[in-house]
């Protein structure tokens, strides 16, 4: 929208090493400039299906084949996928600058709208996804005035079943605050998931959730409780669909 | 870590001027841009694309819509240095207007525009999508195509016609018709791989090289006329062969130097109404067949302007029963820079009228020796009098057959 102007633009596409894709110690690996159309068509990104549910999301095809995933995480969009992801999976980020390497948990890297932890004199050179085990299941849903719009607001959903019960599942948001959030939803997951409509037994605790996770003010897209009910419906949904999978993973 | 070999680093300021070398439809180009000039711009603006429109600028309408390296992109959210060493494929590369790609005539059959504005970005980004996903499903094809905005149609006719030609394409939608190397020069300054030691316009003595090669692709336009001419074959021939009054005889043009090999330097003006170009250019003798009475050149010039235009050029005189010359030209002319948003029509017209005026003057200096004073200036600018006097004929011919055909029908009903 022109509003930054930097004095200095660097373009890091030529540089040697940041482009690397590849499966590393149950992870998924991903250098700086890989863009988002290479993940998304990639066989690899199999290894982390909720690439692959979120990436279609993320602006538009024309906007992908240029646009990388290190790109969405480091401009820390509160509406954008990517970084819900990051939260949801706890990807680990990796900051190169003058000093080295860094690595930062994305709960540590997400500081407030398109803010992050990464320095001045600092990028982003890598993100790890961890690959999907036996027993996860994933959840992505949003809802936008148009496609490849920003959301109005958007789900991103993790569930792990050990021998038949939720061993953990985690929520996580985006374009419901200042940043992407993400709780710790195993509890309600687990009393939800024996009952036979898993959606319904969810919702009061959505309900609950959506209180305190969605502070955005409301604007002319929708207001503060249109927001919340919103999510409350999606974070139900999608939790029981991630539980469903997650079941149907392990059996 | 280091930057590959082939992109070397650069330090420059936002407004520096940077050389870029990349493929356009097919061609090898060298521009000259500022650091922060986006692909948009420079397409437009140093290679005389036009075909790319602009909307928002900020990556969201989505007008801009071109291929780098075989996926859509915002030509607006690329900066033209970031070009380097790719391949763009831009609107015009998809086909021209004799040889429309089957994306083209789908939008047409469907009417799949109305102002147009939108469509250079709708068929390149369904160009990809169906490069990409051949069996693209029909009801996935909103979403898809939702990356580009148009305020017109309702996008019912576009939808239909990219179904069509995902039906009738399943393996794939066929290659763009227009990428082959051609002359490709705009404004501000641009040069190819095919005139490399073009120099920025600005300084069009200097921007006309010493030597001149073939342009290819599709010309702008092409000329095919034959005149009849009063004087016999031979005094036709020894004024074709004599370069310094052949050039007399050429509307607006003058010889200024030559250069050897065949090789002139020389200037033309050609003016219609209000605008007057004044070209600097070179032209090169190509072949000159004493037995078929053939003569073949290769011109280019440049103005300040930035219009570059390009001929390629064959005459071929004749003896006719009555003792006179017929004489026959074949010309390919390609045109740039704003000039070329005359149009063909237009454009054919004034090349058509200068052609005949050409003819004319041939014929008096082989009767008289002495060519005529075409040179002067008046006789270009009546060649856009004419011009625009025959087409403001055809238009009312035109108008006479509608109301003619009208008046006809209600007769009829």
């Amino acid at each position: 929208m022109r509003l930054g102007r930097p004095g200095t633009l660097v373009d890091i596409n030529a540089v040697v090493g940041l482009d690397g894709f590849e499966r590393r110690k149950g992870a998924l690996r991903i250098g700086a400039t890989v863009r988002q159309r290479h993940v998304e068509r990639s066989s690899a990104a199999a290894a982390v299906p909720l690439l692959g549910l979120a990436l279609p999301f993320v602006g538009h095809r024309e906007l992908r084949s240029r646009g990388t995933v290190c790109g969405s995480l480091a401009h820390a969009d509160p509406g954008a996928e990517l970084p819900a992801v990051a939260l949801c999976l706890g990807a680990t980020l990796e900051i190169t600058g003058p000093s080295g390497r860094r690595t930062v948990r994305a709960a540590d890297f997400f500081q407030g709208a398109m803010t992050t932890a990464v320095g001045t004199d600092e990028i982003l050179s890598a993100v790890e996804f961890p690959a999907a085990g036996p027993g996860e299941g994933f959840g992505f849903a949003e809802l936008a005035r148009r496609h490849g719009d920003f959301a109005l607001a958007g789900v991103v959903t993790r569930v792990r079943s050990r021998d038949g019960s939720v061993a953990d599942a985690v929520l996580s948001g985006f374009g419901v605050s200042d940043r992407p959030v993400t709780r710790d939803v195993t509890e309600l997951v687990r009393a939800a998931a024996g009952e036979a409509d898993v959606e319904t037994a969810l919702r009061p605790g959505t309900e609950e959730l959506a209180r305190v996770m969605v502070d955005t003010a409301g604007d002319a897209h929708g207001s503060q409780g249109y927001r919340r009910r919103l999510f409350a419906v999606l974070a139900a949904r999608e939790l029981a669909r991630a539980n469903r999978r997650a079941t149907e993973s392990t059996s | 870590m280091t930057t590959t070999e082939h992109q070397r680093a650069v330090k420059a300021a936002a407004d520096e001027l940077i050389d870029v070398s990349f493929t356009v439809n097919g061609t090898p180009v060298t521009i000259r841009v500022p650091a922060r000039m986006h692909l948009a711009d420079a397409l437009r603006q140093h290679l005389g694309l036009t075909g790319t429109h602009l909307g928002c600028e900020h990556g969201v309408c989505g007008m801009c819509t071109v291929l780098v390296d075989g996926d859509a992109a915002r030509a607006c959210l690329v900066f033209a240095v970031q070009a380097e060493g790719t391949d763009v494929v831009t609107v015009e590369g998809l086909g021209t207007q004799d040889d429309q790609h089957p994306l083209q005539q789908a939008f047409s059959h469907h009417h799949a525009l109305q102002c147009g504005f939108c469509t250079p970005g709708f068929l390149m980004s369904s160009y990809d999508l169906l490069t990409h996903e051949p069996g693209v499903d029909d009801e996935r094809l909103p979403e898809e195509l939702s990356g580009v905005i148009c305020r017109c149609t309702g996008y019912r006719g576009i939808l239909a016609a990219v179904a069509d030609v995902a039906e009738a394409h399943p393996e794939g939608v066929p290659a763009p018709r227009n990428c082959a190397p051609r002359t490709l020069v705009g404004r501000g300054g641009a040069a190819t791989a095919a005139a490399p030691e073009a120099a920025p316009v600005g300084d069009a003595e200097e921007a006309v090289p010493t030597d001149i090669t073939r342009p290819t692709g599709t010309p702008t336009i092409t000329v095919e006329v034959t005149r009849l001419l009063t004087s016999p074959l031979d005094d036709i021939w020894a004024v074709m062969t004599d370069v310094h009054r052949l050039a007399r005889c050429l509307p607006g043009a003058e010889m200024t130097e030559d250069l050897g090999d065949d090789r002139y330097r020389g200037r033309a003006t050609v003016a219609l109404g209000p605008v007057r170009l004044a070209f600097r250019g070179l032209a090169r003798i190509t072949e000159r067949d004493e037995s078929l009475h053939r003569l073949a050149l290769l011109a280019q010039g440049a103005d300040t302007g930035g219009n570059r235009t390009a001929a390629d050029i064959g005459l071929r005189a004749t003896a006719t029963p009555d003792g006179g010359t017929e004489l026959r030209a074949d010309a390919a002319v390609f045109l740039s820079g704003r000039i070329a948003q005359f149009g063909r029509a237009l454009a054919g017209d004034v090349s058509q009228r200068m052609f005949e005026q050409f003819a004319h003057a041939l014929d008096e200096t082989a009767r008289t020796g002495q060519p005529p004073d075409v040179g002067a200036g008046p006789g270009a600018l009546s060649i856009g009098v004419a011009a625009v006097r025959d087409a403001v004929r055809r238009r009312l011919a035109a108008v006479r057959t509608t109301l003619q055909e009208r008046r006809a029908r209600r007769r009829g009903c």
